[in-house]
Protein backbone atom coordinates (compact mmCIF):
# COMPACT_ATOMS: atom_id res chain seq x y z
CA UNK A 1 0.00 0.00 0.00
CA UNK A 2 1.46 3.35 -1.01
CA UNK A 3 1.57 6.31 1.39
CA UNK A 4 0.61 9.84 0.30
CA UNK A 5 3.31 12.17 -0.95
CA UNK A 6 3.34 15.94 -0.76
CA UNK A 7 3.73 18.80 -3.23
CA UNK A 8 6.08 21.50 -1.88
CA UNK A 9 6.08 23.69 -4.97
CA UNK A 10 4.68 23.86 -8.48
CA UNK A 11 5.71 25.66 -11.64
CA UNK A 12 4.02 25.72 -15.02
CA UNK A 13 4.82 27.19 -18.39
CA UNK A 14 1.61 27.12 -20.40
CA UNK A 15 -0.33 29.01 -23.06
CA UNK A 16 -1.60 31.22 -20.22
CA UNK A 17 0.42 33.61 -18.07
CA UNK A 18 1.18 31.01 -15.40
CA UNK A 19 4.91 31.40 -14.85
CA UNK A 20 6.02 33.63 -12.01
CA UNK A 21 2.63 35.33 -12.20
CA UNK A 22 1.21 36.98 -9.16
CA UNK A 23 -2.40 35.92 -8.76
CA UNK A 24 -4.16 33.21 -10.69
CA UNK A 25 -4.90 33.63 -14.38
CA UNK A 26 -5.12 37.40 -14.35
CA UNK A 27 -4.93 37.65 -18.14
CA UNK A 28 -6.62 34.95 -20.17
CA UNK A 29 -5.39 34.05 -23.67
CA UNK A 30 -8.19 33.62 -26.15
CA UNK A 31 -7.73 32.34 -29.70
CA UNK A 32 -9.85 31.11 -32.58
CA UNK A 33 -7.12 29.27 -34.48
CA UNK A 34 -7.31 25.95 -32.63
CA UNK A 35 -3.69 25.96 -31.42
CA UNK A 36 -2.48 27.09 -28.01
CA UNK A 37 1.28 27.72 -27.86
CA UNK A 38 3.03 28.57 -24.60
CA UNK A 39 3.74 32.11 -23.46
CA UNK A 40 7.53 32.16 -23.35
CA UNK A 41 9.11 33.42 -20.13
CA UNK A 42 12.65 34.79 -19.87
CA UNK A 43 14.48 31.49 -20.39
CA UNK A 44 17.87 33.07 -19.72
CA UNK A 45 17.12 33.35 -16.03
CA UNK A 46 17.92 29.65 -15.55
CA UNK A 47 19.93 28.72 -18.65
CA UNK A 48 23.34 30.12 -19.48
CA UNK A 49 23.79 31.84 -22.86
CA UNK A 50 26.27 29.25 -24.19
CA UNK A 51 23.88 26.37 -23.54
CA UNK A 52 20.65 28.10 -24.56
CA UNK A 53 21.69 28.69 -28.17
CA UNK A 54 21.51 24.96 -28.84
CA UNK A 55 18.23 24.27 -27.10
CA UNK A 56 14.84 23.84 -28.67
CA UNK A 57 11.74 25.44 -27.18
CA UNK A 58 10.72 22.29 -25.30
CA UNK A 59 14.09 21.94 -23.60
CA UNK A 60 13.97 25.53 -22.48
CA UNK A 61 10.41 25.08 -21.19
CA UNK A 62 11.26 21.96 -19.23
CA UNK A 63 14.47 23.26 -17.70
CA UNK A 64 12.95 26.59 -16.66
CA UNK A 65 9.83 25.03 -15.11
CA UNK A 66 11.97 22.43 -13.32
CA UNK A 67 14.51 24.92 -11.96
CA UNK A 68 11.73 27.28 -10.93
CA UNK A 69 9.94 24.53 -8.96
CA UNK A 70 13.19 23.71 -7.15
CA UNK A 71 13.85 27.37 -6.41
CA UNK A 72 10.36 27.82 -4.96
CA UNK A 73 10.84 24.78 -2.71
CA UNK A 74 14.33 25.87 -1.68
CA UNK A 75 15.79 22.58 -2.91
CA UNK A 76 19.15 22.89 -4.66
CA UNK A 77 19.89 19.23 -5.33
CA UNK A 78 16.89 16.88 -5.62
CA UNK A 79 17.23 13.21 -4.62
CA UNK A 80 15.58 12.18 -7.88
CA UNK A 81 14.37 13.64 -11.18
CA UNK A 82 11.38 11.89 -12.76
CA UNK A 83 9.48 13.19 -15.75
CA UNK A 84 6.87 12.18 -18.27
CA UNK A 85 6.38 13.21 -21.87
CA UNK A 86 4.06 11.94 -24.55
CA UNK A 87 6.29 12.88 -27.45
CA UNK A 88 9.46 14.60 -26.27
CA UNK A 89 10.99 17.28 -28.44
CA UNK A 90 8.98 17.24 -31.65
CA UNK A 91 11.01 20.14 -33.09
CA UNK A 92 14.29 18.24 -32.80
CA UNK A 93 12.77 14.95 -33.91
CA UNK A 94 11.29 16.54 -37.02
CA UNK A 95 14.55 18.36 -37.82
CA UNK A 96 16.60 15.21 -37.40
CA UNK A 97 14.27 13.04 -39.48
CA UNK A 98 14.01 15.65 -42.25
CA UNK A 99 17.82 15.90 -42.35
CA UNK A 100 18.03 12.13 -42.67
CA UNK A 101 15.74 12.20 -45.68
CA UNK A 102 17.19 15.28 -47.36
CA UNK A 103 20.83 14.28 -46.85
CA UNK A 104 20.26 10.60 -47.56
CA UNK A 105 21.39 9.67 -44.02
CA UNK A 106 24.76 11.39 -44.44
CA UNK A 107 26.32 14.44 -42.69
CA UNK A 108 23.78 14.58 -39.89
CA UNK A 109 24.25 17.18 -37.17
CA UNK A 110 24.49 15.85 -33.61
CA UNK A 111 22.51 18.53 -31.77
CA UNK A 112 18.99 17.76 -32.95
CA UNK A 113 19.60 14.03 -32.49
CA UNK A 114 20.88 14.48 -28.92
CA UNK A 115 17.98 16.71 -27.99
CA UNK A 116 15.34 14.61 -29.68
CA UNK A 117 15.91 11.91 -27.06
CA UNK A 118 13.18 11.90 -24.43
CA UNK A 119 15.48 12.10 -21.41
CA UNK A 120 17.34 15.17 -22.61
CA UNK A 121 15.58 17.53 -20.19
CA UNK A 122 16.27 15.21 -17.26
CA UNK A 123 19.92 15.18 -18.22
CA UNK A 124 20.14 18.95 -18.32
CA UNK A 125 18.34 19.27 -14.97
CA UNK A 126 20.69 16.72 -13.40
CA UNK A 127 23.75 18.54 -14.74
CA UNK A 128 22.47 21.90 -13.62
CA UNK A 129 21.61 20.72 -10.08
CA UNK A 130 24.55 18.27 -9.83
CA UNK A 131 21.98 15.64 -8.91
CA UNK A 132 23.32 12.12 -9.42
CA UNK A 133 20.30 10.39 -7.91
CA UNK A 134 17.54 8.40 -9.57
CA UNK A 135 16.73 9.81 -13.00
CA UNK A 136 13.91 8.54 -15.19
CA UNK A 137 11.67 9.69 -18.04
CA UNK A 138 8.38 7.98 -18.83
CA UNK A 139 7.10 8.05 -22.39
CA UNK A 140 3.68 6.50 -22.24
CA UNK A 141 1.39 8.78 -24.21
CA UNK A 142 -1.55 9.99 -22.09
CA UNK A 143 -0.26 8.32 -18.91
CA UNK A 144 3.28 9.72 -18.99
CA UNK A 145 2.85 12.34 -16.26
CA UNK A 146 0.88 10.00 -14.03
CA UNK A 147 3.55 7.29 -14.30
CA UNK A 148 6.24 9.80 -13.36
CA UNK A 149 4.26 10.78 -10.25
CA UNK A 150 3.61 7.13 -9.40
CA UNK A 151 7.32 6.36 -9.66
CA UNK A 152 8.10 9.38 -7.46
CA UNK A 153 5.58 8.09 -4.94
CA UNK A 154 7.22 4.65 -4.86
CA UNK A 155 10.66 6.23 -4.47
CA UNK A 156 9.53 8.58 -1.69
CA UNK A 157 7.74 5.74 0.10
CA UNK A 158 11.02 3.80 0.39
CA UNK A 159 12.73 5.68 3.21
CA UNK A 160 11.84 7.44 6.45
CA UNK A 161 14.28 10.30 5.98
CA UNK A 162 12.99 13.33 4.11
CA UNK A 163 13.64 13.19 0.40
CA UNK A 164 12.85 15.59 -2.40
CA UNK A 165 12.00 14.48 -5.93
CA UNK A 166 11.59 16.81 -8.87
CA UNK A 167 8.73 15.42 -10.96
CA UNK A 168 7.23 16.96 -14.04
CA UNK A 169 6.06 16.74 -17.59
CA UNK A 170 6.48 18.49 -20.91
CA UNK A 171 5.07 18.33 -24.42
CA UNK A 172 5.09 20.66 -27.39
CA UNK A 173 3.18 21.08 -30.62
CA UNK A 174 4.65 21.95 -34.00
CA UNK A 175 2.84 22.93 -37.20
CA UNK A 176 3.62 19.50 -38.71
CA UNK A 177 2.36 17.67 -35.62
CA UNK A 178 -0.92 19.61 -35.74
CA UNK A 179 -1.27 18.92 -39.47
CA UNK A 180 -0.64 15.18 -39.15
CA UNK A 181 -3.00 14.75 -36.17
CA UNK A 182 -5.63 16.73 -38.00
CA UNK A 183 -5.84 13.93 -40.55
CA UNK A 184 -6.99 11.47 -37.89
CA UNK A 185 -9.57 13.75 -36.33
CA UNK A 186 -7.71 15.12 -33.32
CA UNK A 187 -8.81 18.71 -33.83
CA UNK A 188 -12.18 20.36 -34.22
CA UNK A 189 -13.25 21.32 -37.75
CA UNK A 190 -14.32 24.07 -37.84
CA UNK A 191 -12.40 25.09 -34.77
CA UNK A 192 -13.91 27.02 -31.88
CA UNK A 193 -12.63 29.74 -29.58
CA UNK A 194 -10.63 28.06 -26.83
CA UNK A 195 -12.69 29.68 -24.08
CA UNK A 196 -15.79 28.04 -25.53
CA UNK A 197 -14.16 24.61 -25.88
CA UNK A 198 -15.90 22.57 -23.20
CA UNK A 199 -19.25 24.13 -24.07
CA UNK A 200 -18.91 22.87 -27.65
CA UNK A 201 -19.00 19.13 -27.17
CA UNK A 202 -21.19 18.16 -30.11
CA UNK A 203 -18.41 17.43 -32.63
CA UNK A 204 -15.28 15.30 -32.76
CA UNK A 205 -11.90 16.70 -31.79
CA UNK A 206 -10.41 19.32 -29.50
CA UNK A 207 -7.81 22.10 -29.81
CA UNK A 208 -4.04 21.53 -29.75
CA UNK A 209 -2.02 22.56 -26.73
CA UNK A 210 1.33 22.26 -25.02
CA UNK A 211 3.16 23.05 -21.81
CA UNK A 212 5.53 22.04 -19.05
CA UNK A 213 4.70 21.58 -15.38
CA UNK A 214 7.10 20.62 -12.60
CA UNK A 215 6.62 19.84 -8.93
CA UNK A 216 8.92 19.40 -6.00
CA UNK A 217 7.58 16.32 -4.19
CA UNK A 218 8.51 15.10 -0.74
CA UNK A 219 7.54 12.44 1.81
CA UNK A 220 6.98 14.80 4.76
CA UNK A 221 3.92 17.09 5.08
CA UNK A 222 5.65 20.12 6.67
CA UNK A 223 5.64 23.30 4.54
CA UNK A 224 3.83 21.70 1.63
CA UNK A 225 0.81 22.80 -0.40
CA UNK A 226 -1.12 19.55 -0.64
CA UNK A 227 -0.85 15.79 -0.65
CA UNK A 228 -1.40 13.38 -3.49
CA UNK A 229 -3.82 11.02 -1.79
CA UNK A 230 -4.73 8.78 -4.70
CA UNK A 231 -3.48 8.24 -8.23
CA UNK A 232 -5.16 5.90 -10.66
CA UNK A 233 -3.98 5.17 -14.19
CA UNK A 234 -6.36 3.47 -16.57
CA UNK A 235 -5.29 1.86 -19.84
CA UNK A 236 -7.86 -0.30 -21.61
CA UNK A 237 -8.51 -1.58 -25.10
CA UNK A 238 -11.63 0.44 -25.80
CA UNK A 239 -13.35 3.63 -24.71
CA UNK A 240 -16.17 1.53 -23.23
CA UNK A 241 -13.72 -0.40 -21.03
CA UNK A 242 -12.00 2.82 -19.97
CA UNK A 243 -15.34 4.28 -18.92
CA UNK A 244 -16.30 1.14 -16.99
CA UNK A 245 -13.00 1.03 -15.05
CA UNK A 246 -13.19 4.76 -14.45
CA UNK A 247 -16.65 4.42 -12.89
CA UNK A 248 -15.35 1.59 -10.67
CA UNK A 249 -12.41 3.78 -9.61
CA UNK A 250 -14.63 6.73 -8.77
CA UNK A 251 -16.87 4.44 -6.74
CA UNK A 252 -13.94 4.05 -4.35
CA UNK A 253 -13.71 7.80 -3.70
CA UNK A 254 -16.07 9.71 -1.41
CA UNK A 255 -17.29 12.31 -3.90
CA UNK A 256 -19.14 14.18 -1.14
CA UNK A 257 -15.76 15.35 0.21
CA UNK A 258 -14.68 16.86 -3.09
CA UNK A 259 -14.80 20.64 -3.34
CA UNK A 260 -13.71 20.90 -6.98
CA UNK A 261 -13.58 18.40 -9.80
CA UNK A 262 -11.03 19.46 -12.41
CA UNK A 263 -12.31 17.65 -15.46
CA UNK A 264 -10.46 17.09 -18.69
CA UNK A 265 -13.48 17.92 -20.84
CA UNK A 266 -11.94 18.50 -24.23
CA UNK A 267 -15.02 19.35 -26.26
CA UNK A 268 -14.80 15.98 -28.04
CA UNK A 269 -18.24 14.45 -28.39
CA UNK A 270 -16.77 10.92 -28.17
CA UNK A 271 -15.55 11.43 -24.58
CA UNK A 272 -18.20 13.78 -23.21
CA UNK A 273 -20.72 11.05 -22.19
CA UNK A 274 -18.23 9.77 -19.63
CA UNK A 275 -17.94 13.18 -17.97
CA UNK A 276 -21.69 13.75 -18.16
CA UNK A 277 -22.38 10.48 -16.32
CA UNK A 278 -20.26 11.15 -13.26
CA UNK A 279 -20.59 14.95 -13.14
CA UNK A 280 -24.37 14.64 -12.97
CA UNK A 281 -24.02 12.58 -9.79
CA UNK A 282 -22.11 15.25 -7.87
CA UNK A 283 -23.74 17.10 -4.99
CA UNK A 284 -24.45 20.85 -4.93
CA UNK A 285 -21.35 21.29 -2.78
CA UNK A 286 -18.93 20.28 -5.52
CA UNK A 287 -17.78 22.73 -8.17
CA UNK A 288 -16.92 21.49 -11.63
CA UNK A 289 -14.04 23.10 -13.47
CA UNK A 290 -12.54 22.59 -16.90
CA UNK A 291 -8.89 23.20 -17.80
CA UNK A 292 -8.26 22.19 -21.41
CA UNK A 293 -9.78 25.42 -22.74
CA UNK A 294 -6.74 27.14 -21.19
CA UNK A 295 -3.94 24.71 -22.08
CA UNK A 296 -5.31 22.73 -25.03
CA UNK A 297 -5.31 18.97 -25.45
CA UNK A 298 -2.00 17.10 -25.18
CA UNK A 299 -0.58 13.96 -23.63
CA UNK A 300 0.51 15.49 -20.33
CA UNK A 301 -2.19 18.11 -19.77
CA UNK A 302 -2.87 16.65 -16.29
CA UNK A 303 0.42 18.28 -15.27
CA UNK A 304 -1.20 21.64 -16.00
CA UNK A 305 -4.32 20.52 -14.07
CA UNK A 306 -2.18 19.55 -11.07
CA UNK A 307 -0.44 22.94 -11.14
CA UNK A 308 -3.89 24.57 -11.35
CA UNK A 309 -5.02 22.58 -8.30
CA UNK A 310 -2.07 23.86 -6.23
CA UNK A 311 -3.05 27.41 -7.17
CA UNK A 312 -6.71 26.80 -6.26
CA UNK A 313 -5.63 25.54 -2.84
CA UNK A 314 -3.69 28.78 -2.35
CA UNK A 315 -6.51 31.00 -3.66
CA UNK A 316 -9.33 29.09 -1.90
CA UNK A 317 -11.76 30.03 -4.65
CA UNK A 318 -12.64 28.99 -8.19
CA UNK A 319 -12.22 31.72 -10.86
CA UNK A 320 -15.18 32.12 -13.21
CA UNK A 321 -13.04 31.33 -16.25
CA UNK A 322 -12.58 27.77 -14.96
CA UNK A 323 -16.03 27.10 -13.59
CA UNK A 324 -18.44 24.91 -15.51
CA UNK A 325 -20.52 24.78 -12.32
CA UNK A 326 -20.01 26.72 -9.08
CA UNK A 327 -20.68 24.61 -6.00
CA UNK A 328 -21.47 25.92 -2.54
CA UNK A 329 -18.56 24.39 -0.65
CA UNK A 330 -17.04 27.75 0.30
CA UNK A 331 -13.52 26.37 0.72
CA UNK A 332 -11.05 24.32 -1.32
CA UNK A 333 -9.66 21.36 0.61
CA UNK A 334 -10.09 18.41 -1.76
CA UNK A 335 -9.64 18.47 -5.53
CA UNK A 336 -10.24 15.56 -7.85
CA UNK A 337 -8.63 15.61 -11.31
CA UNK A 338 -10.37 13.34 -13.79
CA UNK A 339 -9.01 13.11 -17.30
CA UNK A 340 -9.90 11.06 -20.32
CA UNK A 341 -7.30 11.10 -23.08
CA UNK A 342 -7.82 9.77 -26.60
CA UNK A 343 -9.58 6.45 -26.95
CA UNK A 344 -7.99 4.24 -24.36
CA UNK A 345 -6.52 6.04 -21.40
CA UNK A 346 -7.72 7.99 -18.39
CA UNK A 347 -6.50 9.03 -14.98
CA UNK A 348 -7.82 10.09 -11.59
CA UNK A 349 -5.74 12.15 -9.14
CA UNK A 350 -7.03 13.05 -5.67
CA UNK A 351 -5.32 16.00 -3.96
CA UNK A 352 -5.86 17.18 -0.40
CA UNK A 353 -4.86 20.59 0.97
CA UNK A 354 -2.37 20.67 3.84
CA UNK B 1 39.76 34.41 -49.78
CA UNK B 2 38.08 37.30 -47.91
CA UNK B 3 34.74 36.42 -49.47
CA UNK B 4 35.16 32.79 -48.43
CA UNK B 5 35.97 33.82 -44.84
CA UNK B 6 32.89 36.02 -44.65
CA UNK B 7 30.66 33.26 -46.02
CA UNK B 8 32.23 30.81 -43.59
CA UNK B 9 31.62 33.10 -40.62
CA UNK B 10 27.98 33.46 -41.62
CA UNK B 11 27.67 29.68 -41.90
CA UNK B 12 29.28 29.21 -38.47
CA UNK B 13 26.85 31.68 -36.89
CA UNK B 14 23.84 29.97 -38.47
CA UNK B 15 24.98 26.43 -37.83
CA UNK B 16 25.90 27.02 -34.17
CA UNK B 17 22.99 29.43 -33.58
CA UNK B 18 25.29 32.13 -32.19
CA UNK B 19 22.50 34.56 -31.37
CA UNK B 20 23.31 38.24 -31.65
CA UNK B 21 26.67 37.68 -33.40
CA UNK B 22 27.66 39.13 -36.76
CA UNK B 23 30.46 37.93 -39.08
CA UNK B 24 32.56 40.98 -38.15
CA UNK B 25 32.46 39.91 -34.47
CA UNK B 26 34.55 36.83 -35.29
CA UNK B 27 38.25 37.55 -35.75
CA UNK B 28 39.94 35.63 -38.57
CA UNK B 29 42.81 34.39 -36.43
CA UNK B 30 41.05 34.05 -33.03
CA UNK B 31 40.77 30.50 -31.67
CA UNK B 32 37.27 29.08 -32.14
CA UNK B 33 37.52 26.84 -29.08
CA UNK B 34 38.49 27.69 -25.52
CA UNK B 35 39.33 31.37 -25.07
CA UNK B 36 38.04 32.66 -28.41
CA UNK B 37 34.40 31.94 -29.24
CA UNK B 38 34.26 29.42 -26.40
CA UNK B 39 32.91 26.59 -28.52
CA UNK B 40 32.78 23.00 -27.22
CA UNK B 41 33.04 19.43 -28.49
CA UNK B 42 29.48 19.31 -29.85
CA UNK B 43 30.20 22.48 -31.80
CA UNK B 44 33.25 20.78 -33.33
CA UNK B 45 30.97 18.01 -34.63
CA UNK B 46 28.59 20.62 -36.02
CA UNK B 47 31.52 22.33 -37.80
CA UNK B 48 32.65 18.99 -39.30
CA UNK B 49 29.13 18.54 -40.67
CA UNK B 50 29.19 22.13 -41.97
CA UNK B 51 32.38 21.36 -43.95
CA UNK B 52 30.90 18.17 -45.37
CA UNK B 53 27.54 19.66 -46.35
CA UNK B 54 28.77 22.92 -47.81
CA UNK B 55 32.21 22.03 -49.22
CA UNK B 56 32.17 18.24 -49.63
CA UNK B 57 35.08 17.90 -47.18
CA UNK B 58 35.06 14.85 -44.93
CA UNK B 59 37.59 14.88 -42.08
CA UNK B 60 38.26 11.37 -40.81
CA UNK B 61 41.33 12.05 -38.64
CA UNK B 62 40.50 13.79 -35.31
CA UNK B 63 44.01 15.25 -35.01
CA UNK B 64 43.69 16.80 -38.45
CA UNK B 65 40.25 18.09 -37.51
CA UNK B 66 41.66 19.87 -34.47
CA UNK B 67 44.07 21.81 -36.68
CA UNK B 68 41.50 22.57 -39.36
CA UNK B 69 39.00 23.95 -36.82
CA UNK B 70 41.54 26.09 -34.98
CA UNK B 71 40.36 29.41 -36.43
CA UNK B 72 38.47 30.90 -39.37
CA UNK B 73 41.83 31.42 -41.09
CA UNK B 74 42.69 27.72 -40.73
CA UNK B 75 39.27 26.57 -41.89
CA UNK B 76 39.24 28.86 -44.92
CA UNK B 77 42.74 27.76 -45.98
CA UNK B 78 41.77 24.10 -45.68
CA UNK B 79 38.53 24.65 -47.60
CA UNK B 80 40.35 26.43 -50.42
CA UNK B 81 42.84 23.59 -50.76
CA UNK B 82 40.43 20.66 -50.39
CA UNK B 83 36.90 21.70 -51.38
CA UNK B 84 34.96 19.37 -53.67
CA UNK B 85 31.84 21.50 -54.04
Amino acid sequence: MTKPIYISSASAISPQQTYEDEGLLNEIVSTDNGELYIKEPNFRKYINPVAIRRMSRLLKMGICAGMNALEQAGVEKPDGIITGTGRGSMTDTERFLLDMIELDEGALTPTSFIQSTYNSINGWLALQTKSNGYNQTYVNRGSSFELAVLDAQLLLNEGDEQQHVLAGCFDEITPDYVRVKSKIGYWKKPTVNNLELYKNSDTNGSIAGEGAAFFCLTNKPENTICSIEQLHIIQEDSIEDVSTVLQQTLAGINLNDIDIVLSGMSGDVRFQPFYDTFLSNLSDKTSVAAFKHLCGEYDTSTGFATWLATELFKQQSLPEVLAAKQGNSGSVNNILIVNHYTLNSASVILLKKN
Amino acid sequence: MEELKNTLKQQIIESLNLEGMKPEDIEDSAPLFGEGLGLDSIDSLELMVLLERNYGIKIEDAREGRKVLESVDAMAAYIQANRKI
